[in-house]
């Protein structure tokens, strides 16, 4: 056998070994070929490649139709939009009447994030409660110690959508009057895993139906699933070209790469958005999708489906791991390969390692450190929408370059910063806080709870 | 298992010129029985053919001695000695990513067997497991008293010093800087957002119930004290508030 490595030999050392030959295939027939392997490996067959799979919903409907359960409903008042989902199911996202469900990492560390959604939702006129009655997914912690068990993540599921569904009724509106709209990623992932395992577990319900009872969140006696987990990127998404329409800023010159979440499309896959206009349908459309309806340029880079590096006990305690992983795997072959501007993430874990674990890389050496603004794709669109970078997006709590981005966009950052300077010194010597909402609305039960109407909607302050 | 006069090292691997087992056959098919009895178990493993996807696409097995494709096969091939080892130390390097599972072509979640291998080794109070949760503890304080997870007081350069001085780019106090937020929610330091004396109170019931508390103890006996002490305090609130209503109400 010949050597295929020994040069002037007539081969050439290809990876298929000496024995390949053409295969000198006809125009039609390379074209059949060339079609399965687009169909196998460019779309995204990785995800969908697989038996088994089930649209859960139906599960739910049929529980519903039984009286197991009662199904928390997206009404027409919610004024939903249809998307389709990995597999082309549809998939209906509420757009207005929203009740939202904070994620404790976005509000403990980059409160600018959800604070562009309000700001973005007062702009449009959506309706919304934010109150303090709900609790986190306790996600975080149970994916990071085991601290918890199914039944634990189903009980503080079930309790928090059924505050969502109750919530209105402190402001003399209807039950189901608000649907949940979910923060945070992990939350997310979590609650869609979790309800899957509730309609398929009788056992599991039975478990539960016991807590809720005793907390008295069951209606007519029976658990409360919602119709559809929802995430605030998904309503960013369906809401993308109402967006652009308020948009003041030209972000056209910005190069964004995204970083899309783990727990919003690899855990139940299946209920994640692809959207044939946006990349093909190749990515899931959340965030990218918005982002180049506001005239951005996504550019695609290599470890594109790589997770950040949060991995919910490591960024903790396996801090070596998480800045390797953030720096290297992300945040280097975004800047180095995509020359990208920034990177744009939805999910709380991913912005907070992707955007905080960048100044270790000067540790690197010379050369070797890498810097690149990261944020929320909510909080780029209310850049360019206009709102003020530092009281709405507040951007002062991110430790990643955003002042780059801001120059990019033509904001003067600096003036903004001195103006913001001023409002924060006014605080401290007891001037009132600017609000979005009417702050007496945070509270829908206990102590320092008033009945107040709903028609109370003051104006946003200016941007 | 052995017994108290063993070294460290000899809990974890036995004596090499003894024929007793490190740890007792029994107490092995105890720990699988429980991760097995999950369940989610048997959603989670169909089968494997080693083929390794799992481990190509895992961020952790980039960095550590980690293989989700071995986490499978061990729970597979029910290799009882194999999956004790992997649970002292390989499954706490897991990123729970689920890349694994997006991408598995039998839809195994490797993640999510770690998960359940996770839960018994609490279960269990396995040593390494309370070594290797001690630095979590502050989540889990924040977590089990207040239903957050994160606060903005845990977030401070003398705990993250590795991120830098641009932990805030505008010099104030936390607490001027939290106000300077326009959602009322979030004007806190201690909290992520300001949670409902009655939120705090039900979500006690539910770790009561679902045994989260029990798990506590068994793993750092110190924390559980605590987290039950500040429940007290809370129930105790949350009763005067309620004896308070019925007052005003006659």
């Amino acid at each position: 056998m010949t050597d295929p490595k020994t040069p002037g030999n007539g081969e050439r050392f290809t990876g298929h070994g000496s024995e390949w030959t053409p295969a000198n295939l006809s125009a039609s027939d390379a074209q059949v070929a060339t079609q399965w392997v687009e169909q196998r490996i460019d779309k995204r067959s990785m995800l969908t490649n697989k038996d088994r799979v089930e649209d859960v919903r139906d599960v739910m409907w049929q529980l519903e139709k039984e009286g197991q359960i009662k199904v928390h409903r997206i009404r027409d008042e919610h004024e939903p939009v249809e998307v389709k989902t990995l597999y082309g199911w549809t998939k209906r996202i509420p757009t207005n009447q929203l009740w939202h469900h904070k994620s404790c990492g976005q509000c403990g560390n980059i409160p600018g994030y959800p604070v562009s959604l309000l700001w973005l939702m007062n702009k449009m006129d959506i309706r919304y409660l934010d109150e303090t009655d709900q609790t986190s997914c306790t996600a975080w912690n149970y994916h990071g110690s085991g601290i918890g068990n199914i039944e634990s993540l189903a009980a503080v599921f079930l309790r928090n959508f059924h505050q969502a569904y109750v919530a209105a009724k402190a402001q003399g509106l209807p039950e189901g009057y608000y649907y949940p709209l979910v923060h945070c990623g992990t939350s997310f992932g979590n609650y869609k895993e979790v309800r899957g395992y509730l309609l398929h577990s009788a056992k599991l319900r039975e478990s539960v139906t016991k807590i809720l009872g005793k907390l008295g969140r069951l209606v007519d006696g029976k658990l409360l699933i919602p119709e559809e987990v929802v995430h605030y990127s998904e309503w960013v998404h369906v809401m993308r070209h109402r967006i652009r329409n308020m948009q003041t800023i030209d972000a056209s010159g910005v190069r964004a790469t995204i970083h899309p979440a783990c727990h919003v499309y690899k855990m139940v896959p299946e209920d994640a958005i692809y959207d044939d206009s946006v990349l093909e349908g190749n990515r899931v459309a959340v965030s990218t999708g918005v982002i180049q309806a506001l005239g951005a340029n996504v550019i695609d880079y290599k470890t594109w489906y790589d997770c950040c590096g949060f991995g919910f006990r490591h960024i903790i305690s396996e801090r070596e791991f998480t800045r390797s992983f953030a720096i290297d795997r992300k945040i280097r072959v975004a800047v180095e390969e995509a020359k990208s501007d920034v990177m744009i993430g939805h999910d709380t874990g991913c912005i907070t390692t992707l955007d905080k674990n960048q100044w270790i890389s000067k540790a690197g050496g010379e050369g070797k450190a890498v810097e690149l603004p990261v944020m929320a794709d909510v909080q780029f669109a209310a850049l360019v929408c206009g709102a003020d970078p530092y009281k709405i997006v507040q951007t002062h709590w991110h430790a990643s370059p955003i002042e780059t981005l801001l120059e990019k966009l033509g904001i003067d950052w600096q003036a903004k910063k001195v103006e913001f300077e001023a409002y924060v010194k006014g605080l401290q010597s007891g001037s009132a806080a600017e609000q979005l909402y009417d702050p007496r609305l945070r509270l829908t039960s206990g102590p320092g709870f008033k009945p107040i109407k709903r028609e109370v909607i003051p104006p946003p302050p200016s941007a | 298992m052995a017994d108290g006069s063993a070294t460290r090292v000899q809990d974890f691997i036995g004596d090499p010129v003894s024929d007793k087992p490190a740890v007792p056959r029994a107490k092995l098919e105890q720990i699988f029985r429980d991760i097995q009895e999950d369940m989610r178990y048997d959603h989670e493993l169909n089968g494997c053919l080693n083929c390794g996807i799992c481990t190509a696409t895992c961020p952790a097995a980039h960095y550590y001695d980690f293989s989700p494709r071995e986490i499978v096969q061990l729970l597979w091939t029910e290799n009882l000695e194999g999956i004790y080892d992997a649970m002292q130390e390989k499954i706490w390097s897991c990123a729970q990513c689920y890349t694994c599972a997006a991408r598995c072509p039998f839809k195994n979640s490797p993640g999510g067997l770690v998960m359940l291998m996770r839960e018994v080794a609490i279960k269990h109070q396995m040593q390494s497991a309370k070594d290797v949760l001690r630095p979590f503890s502050r989540v889990m304080l924040k977590l089990v008293s207040t239903g957050n997870q994160l606060a903005p007081d845990m977030i401070n350069p003398s705990h993250f010093a590795d991120w830098g001085p641009n932990i805030s780019k505008v010099e104030a106090p936390l607490k001027v800087l939290r106000k300077a937020i326009p959602m009322a929610t979030l004007n806190t330091t201690e909290t992520a957002w300001e949670v409902n004396l009655k939120t705090s109170v039900e979500l006690y019931t539910i770790w009561e119930m679902t045994g989260v508390l029990d798990q506590l103890e068994g793993i750092d006996e110190n924390l559980f004290d605590v987290i039950t002490d500040i429940m007290d305090e809370k129930r105790a609130d949350w009763k005067d508030f309620l004896e308070e209503q019925e007052d005003n109400d006659d």
